[in-house]
């Protein structure tokens, strides 16, 4: 079932979105909201949507909210699709927020919880953000969609195109986690094999999308998969009775979740809804393999560099350069966070301990979070009180080659 | 006034970066293949070279490694800016390899471009 816009208490005001503008990161220029966009055509630089937050703050009680049918679409004033009919649903968002009492105690730490994103369908994140990139495609007329892929977001475009009837194409390294492959040609989606890496799915992809008029879903090369992915930061303030954590840790490949949560802070506090206004620190985890962000944020620099040879198990983390490199820095740096890499063999180790200890089998990139956390706990930079956050993007069973 | 030689056959990225640079300051040269970029850095007094990768007649490595062996007194030292139009398995490696300062892949970020020429060359404005 679709959730439908409600009235609950004072949680609707009849309009579905309050989306109002799409305006570019890089030079701030602003488009039309429906047409069909891509990034920045001026200085080719991500878009972001803007919503009319005034009118949001004025007719939306954000306690009311609880009450609509779980999942992200009950955040719809604050998502891009004007037409509910437009939804594709499949039960996206309200993911639990665990706490790690077994591994906090080890570490010290008397606050220590896990967004677990595994709870998705298709097992990962990505499913918010490809939720809203398809229903925003469907209501924009878009009939067919492209995609490079390290794995999950793949198999996340392909289950939300089948339930939209639009037709799907796939470009992932040869590589890829087996079930990224399966479920994507399960869904109906077309997969294509490559010899290289998400660097090199991406060119072929939008070779492709511009020979034959494919829509390109990369990251960040479209204006919709970010705000699936911030619902992710207005559930936690949410189940956090409306305050942040100190401390958010999260294993960056696009940067997508990131630049998300980051957004929804922005936009929570903008509507007043929050009890402290203190920002979260944002750690970006990223593996030894393939750490452009890492090198970047300590030498200082705006931009990363390519990431030359990257390799690492946690697929989702070989992205050479993000398309949003700039952004993941810039909030990075206003967080007061951290960027830190971690090593294949540590990421093993942290994804057994994690199940061990606490029942949980985390994606590759989620045991990262682990791994990092042990760092900055012996770094001092963490201190034993504060609110931790970590993410697991995804559910281990999906990465089975991996484990060796 | 500081030279900027842009080595590109597709006419759109052209005029874009050709634009962003002029606006602060630099002298755009122009080449639309290989041979007409090696000929206009013989020729001409060049601050930095940005290099399509993906040319009509050699590729941008040719005429990279071209460029760094070359005898013009300063031309071997020249920072090279190579951009391609997709970042396809071992362009970045080759381009490195060829003599390049920097890879870049399309669609080119402006103010990453801005940020990097800048790098190598101050902006006169």
């Amino acid at each position: 079932m679709v959730p439908q816009p409600t009235a609950n208490g004072h949680a609707s005001s009849g309009k579905t979105s309050y989306y109002s503008q799409l305006e570019c990161s890089g030079c701030g220029e602003m488009f039309d909201t429906d047409k069909i966009h891509t990034f920045c055509p001026n200085c080719q630089s991500p878009l972001l949507v803007r919503y009319d937050l005034e009118n949001v703050r004025k007719h939306i009680d954000r306690d009311a909210l609880r009450h609509r049918p779980n999942g992200m679409w009950r955040w719809h004033e604050l998502l891009p699709v004007k037409d509910p009919k437009n939804f594709i649903f499949l039960g996206e968002g309200d993911t639990s927020l665990l706490d790690l009492p077994r591994i906090g105690s080890e570490l010290g730490l008397r606050n220590l919880f896990v967004k677990d994103e595994s709870k998705n369908p298709t097992g990962s994140f990505k499913a918010r953000g490809l939720a809203a990139a398809i229903s925003k495609a469907k209501e924009l007329g878009i009939e067919k969609v492209i995609i490079p892929t390290a794995g999950n977001a793949g198999g996340a475009m392909a289950a939300y195109a089948a339930r939209a009837n639009i037709k799907a194409l796939i470009y992932m390294p040869k590589d890829t986690p087996r079930a990224n492959i399966e479920e994507s040609r399960i869904a109906g989606a077309e997969v294509v094999l490559v010899d290289g890496l998400i660097s090199d799915a991406a060119g072929m992809a939008g070779e492709k999308a511009k020979a034959e008029g494919w829509f390109d879903l990369s990251t960040f090369k479209e204006p919709y998969r970010v705000e699936g992915k911030k619902i992710m930061g207005y559930e936690l303030a949410e189940t956090l009775d409306w305050t942040l954590p100190d401390v958010i840790i999260y294993p960056t490949g696009g940067g997508t979740g990131l630049v998300g949560m980051w957004k929804a802070f922005e936009e929570l506090e903008a509507l007043g809804w929050l009890h402290n206004i203190k920002r979260p620190r944002m750690v970006c985890v990223q593996a030894d393999g393939c750490a452009p962000v890492v090198k970047a944020f300590e030498e200082g620099a705006s931009f990363c560099d390519f990431w030359l040879n990257a390799h690492t198990l946690a697929s989702g983390l070989r992205v050479p350069k993000s398309f949003a490199d700039a952004l993941i820095l810039e909030i990075l740096r206003k967080s007061e966070g951290i960027a830190i890499s971690v090593s294949d063999p540590a990421i093993l180790e942290a994804q057994r301990k994690i199940g061990r200890m606490e029942g949980i089998f985390p994606a590759p990139e989620g045991a990262a979070t682990l791994t990092a956390l042990e760092k900055l706990v012996e770094q001092k930079w963490i201190d034993p009180g504060e609110k931790i956050v970590l993410f697991n993007t995804g559910l281990g069973l999906k990465y089975l080659d991996s484990l060796i | 006034m500081k030279n900027i030689l842009y080595i590109e056959d597709n006419p759109d990225n052209l005029l874009l970066v050709k634009r962003v640079l002029t606006s602060h300051g630099y002298h755009v040269l122009e080449a639309r293949n290989g041979f007409e970029g090696l000929s206009v850095a013989q020729r001409e007094d060049v601050d930095l070279i940005l290099l399509d990768i993906n040319l009509p007649d050699i590729d941008g490595y040719e005429v990279a490694r071209r460029l760094r062996s070359t005898g013009k007194s300063g031309l071997a030292y020249v920072p090279i800016i190579a951009i391609t139009a997709n970042a396809l398995k071992g362009d970045a490696e080759k381009a490195l390899e060829a003599g390049c300062d920097v890879y870049m892949s399309k669609p080119i970020n402006i103010r990453e471009l801005w940020a990097r020429v800048e790098g190598f060359v101050e902006s006169p404005q």
